[in-house]
């Protein structure tokens, strides 16, 4: 008996390929045929349109692959393969939807149409540059075809199940159930896929020696939209883990989440250096370098999450797809190195650094920072790998080497956030050191004060260096925020004085007349109380004890008390639970409910972690299960200093990219006399 | 008839994509040559910008007057040979 929507599916993915090698191929006759002005039968131009349609088209084929999955899933259709090992009847429906990037095969397809749908914008406004938006649509063409082959070919999500329908699924895996697994692929994904978008445009760029810096602006957008997706997807996966997997954390340099901070680094080192080739027609090769890594990041991130080179709670089964993305990877390296030395005369810099003590320097130096920061965090990952291949013995790199180099990396970058923005371009004057550094040495040397006054001294500790680190961070975030305030509080008066409005109106204004900068620094912000947040963790605490009921944990001035323990069941699942009353000195706060639940389908247990947060500190309650001996529940408590810090700080960087994406109030057109050369020498 | 339906919905995106695709298109996007003049222009946009950028920092007293004079003469001098070019290639 057929299977109308797998058949659909199938069909589509094959559609979406044919149509993808077409415009791969037609485009790029046509972009050849256009340069070296070689006739064909049909139009050069007539061939490239046809060949932008058919890009456009494969996006309509990828997404009726997608609907036709999640058709599967929601018709219970276990004739599917995937859909039997990732799905089952009582799932709730927005997990049945999420079920589309649950596995493998899955969200490879996710992958595909969001490169498709990537694809289409950029297809569809070609008109910003209608020959450069050619060459990005043929790249990104090129890229479809690698995902679209290893849908029909490696990985199908159409397969049909051996032997007679199964009447259930096998269900979800019990650590996606939860609501911010149904949003957080989807956002890493974006990021990921993203990047193809500046990429294709650097690589077209290059290939047509493409004149000026324009390419930025067009791609500039784009960059910052896959920037904030991915910065997203991180601090979401970051809020899984910490509600989720139960360990009290949220960052545990696992490889896969090194693999989606890998391309965030070398993109928000792009972000910054692209300024530079705006702004003095600098630093275009080291760029282009940029933008070609994130993009290659981004794949080898996909690869060490599906090919189960590295061992991770989020790495899906080992699978052979990763010899697919190795070759992938290489013929994309040979492409780009192929591109940069046939055309690298074209990428000569218009001006030179004159001071090491200037924005640009400001800039080069977050550059390096940050590539020292990735090659940290590779090596690291990779290691095990290497080692692995090398003599046979697997080493791990745990928390302890990535935090001994990473951390005074990230001190160093909070420095250079707040020194950047201040330096002037080109050179600086003692004098101007002297007048914008002031205040935030002040703010420094201030906060350093009254955090010592109010107990934080590490040096009375017996690990020393946690909060060491800890108290250098919240001395430098004061000396950036002060002079970030500083930056808004001086363009305010400015505009104050010209439009005679308050202050408050007058910094609107401001934000409102260059939104690019003053976003921009609302993302530095934004940075700054992650960092906050992030230091907090050098005072955490922990406890763990057997309860029963009455016991009593304590931690600090905070008192956990067991009131009872009971039990709930649905078709999903059957859940043990925990009543626990949390006193501050002797007032009640809350009650917190730590759960343990056993789903049915796939036969798993998974724990449900309690949180009360507030602004100061979590408590984070976790019921890790009972003692198999004396069948006493175990509770282990968590007290989690400015965790909400990271939190709040991501809704910062949120708005302050919104505020940065938007697009200015136009300058006032005033008349600037500058003599020309001409001019000049009749003078002379 | 079952296969029908299974058919039914490969064939009309398949018709539906190749007419899409190879429909004959009345007027094509105007093929712009991006010239020499076009990227002066670009410049000068941009030095323009640092300039005004400059300004407004100088008016917000971050720049001492004798730097930002310099810096304002060094951008100048930019603008002054991207526009002298300009009206040389007729722009």
């Amino acid at each position: 008996m057929p299977h109308p929507m797998p058949s659909f599916g199938s069909f589509s993915l094959i559609l979406a390929l044919a149509l993808c090698v077409y415009s791969l191929a037609a485009g790029a006759l046509a972009l050849y045929a256009i340069a070296h002005g070689k006739p064909l039968a049909v139009p050069p131009e007539r061939l490239r349109e046809t060949a932008r349609r058919a890009g456009i088209a494969s996006f309509v084929a990828v997404t009726g692959a997608a609907v036709a999955l999640v058709w599967a899933s929601f018709t219970n259709d276990y004739s599917v393969a995937y859909i039997l090992h990732h799905t089952n009847r009582d799932l709730n429906a927005a997990y049945k939807f999420s079920a589309l990037w649950s596995g493998q095969e899955g969200s490879l397809l996710l992958w595909a149409w969001l490169l498709a749908a990537y694809g289409f914008v950029l297809r569809v406004r070609h008109k910003v540059d209608v020959t450069l938006s050619a060459y990005a649509s043929t790249i990104l063409a090129g890229v479809q075809i690698f995902f679209l082959l290893l849908l029909n070919f490696a990985a199908p999500p159409f397969s049909i199940a051996p032997g007679p329908v199964a009447n259930d699924g096998f269900g979800l895996n019990p650590l996606l159930q939860y609501p911010e697994m149904v949003i957080h692929p989807p956002m890493l994904y974006l990021g990921y896929v993203g990047f193809t978008i500046p990429f294709a445009f650097a690589l077209g760029a290059l290939m047509m020696r493409y004149p000026g810096e324009k390419w930025i602006h067009i791609t500039r957008r784009w960059t910052m939209v896959t920037w904030l997706f991915l910065t997203c997807g991180i601090c979401l996966g970051m809020h899984w883990a910490y509600a989720v997997l139960g360990w009290g954390g949220y960052w545990g340099w696992d490889p896969v989440e090194n693999a989606s901070f890998l391309p965030w680094l070398t993109g928000t080192a792009f972000l910054h250096s692209v300024m530079m080739q705006e702004k003095r027609g600098m630093m275009k090769a080291w760029n282009v370098w940029l933008i070609f890594a994130t993009f290659m990041l981004s794949i080898l991130g996909t690869l060490l999450t599906r090919s189960g080179i590295v061992s991770s709670v989020h790495a899906f089964a080992q699978s052979s797809i990763g010899n697919w993305f190795t070759t992938f990877l290489v013929i994309v390296f040979v492409i780009c190195l192929f591109t940069f030395f046939y055309q690298r005369d074209h990428l000569r810099s218009e001006n030179k650094l004159e001071s090491l003590v200037s924005r640009e320097s400001s800039f080069l130096f977050n550059n390096l920072i940050l590539l020292a920061a990735c090659f940290t965090v590779l090596w690291g990952t990779l290691f095990p790998v290497l080692s692995e291949f090398y003599d046979g013995s697997k080493v791990t790199m745990g928390p302890p080497y990535f935090n001994r180099v990473m951390v005074p990396v990230g001190l160093l970058l909070i420095l250079l956030t707040g020194a950047g923005p201040l330096l002037p371009w080109r050179s600086t004057s003692f004098r101007a050191i002297r007048r914008n550094f002031v205040l935030p040495c002040i703010a420094i040397v201030a906060t350093a004060i009254v955090c010592m006054a109010a107990g934080v001294r590490p040096w009375q500790d017996d690990d020393a260096s946690g909060g060491i680190y800890a108290l250098v961070c919240f001395a430098l975030s004061a000396g950036v925020i002060t002079a970030i305030g500083a930056e808004f509080l001086r363009g305010a008066g400015v505009v104050r004085t010209q439009s005679g409005r308050n202050l408050f109106s007058s910094g609107i204004l401001l934000v409102r007349r260059n939104t690019r900068r003053y976003g921009g620094y609302l993302i530095h912000f934004g940075v700054i109380v992650m960092f906050i947040g992030l230091a907090g963790s050098a005072f955490n605490q922990s406890k763990e004890l057997e309860m029963s009921f009455g016991d009593t944990i304590q931690l600090g001035n905070w008192r956990i008390v067991c009131q009872s323990y009971s039990q709930d069941s649905n078709a999903n699942f059957d859940t043990d639970f925990a009543l626990l009353d949390v006193y501050h000195g002797n007032k009640k706060v809350t009650q917190l409910t730590p759960e343990r639940r056993f789903y049915t389908a796939s036969q798993t247990t998974s724990t449900m972690v309690a949180i009360h947060s507030t602004l100061a500190r979590d408590i984070y309650i976790v019921f890790e299960g009972r003692n198999p001996d004396t069948d006493r529940p175990i509770i282990k408590v968590f007290l989690n200093p400015l965790v909400n810090w990271i939190w709040i700080g991501v809704f910062i960087v949120i708005l302050g990219t919104g505020i940065a994406l938007t697009p200015p109030l136009l300058p006032v057109a005033r008349r600037v006399e500058v003599p020309t050369a001409a001019a000049e020498a009749a003078h002379a | 008839m079952a296969a029908a339906q299974t058919l039914l919905g490969p064939v009309l995106l398949l018709v539906a994509c190749f007419a899409f695709v190879f429909w004959p298109q009345e007027k094509l996007s105007a093929e712009v040559e991006k010239t020499r003049l076009d990227y002066l222009r670009e410049r000068k946009d941009v030095i323009y910008e640092n300039l005004r950028d400059l300004n407004f920092e100088f008016r917000a007293g971050k720049y001492p007057e004798e730097d930002y004079l310099q810096q304002r003469t060094t951008l100048e001098a930019e603008a002054s040979t991207v526009v002298s070019e300009m009206e040389a290639l007729g722009g």
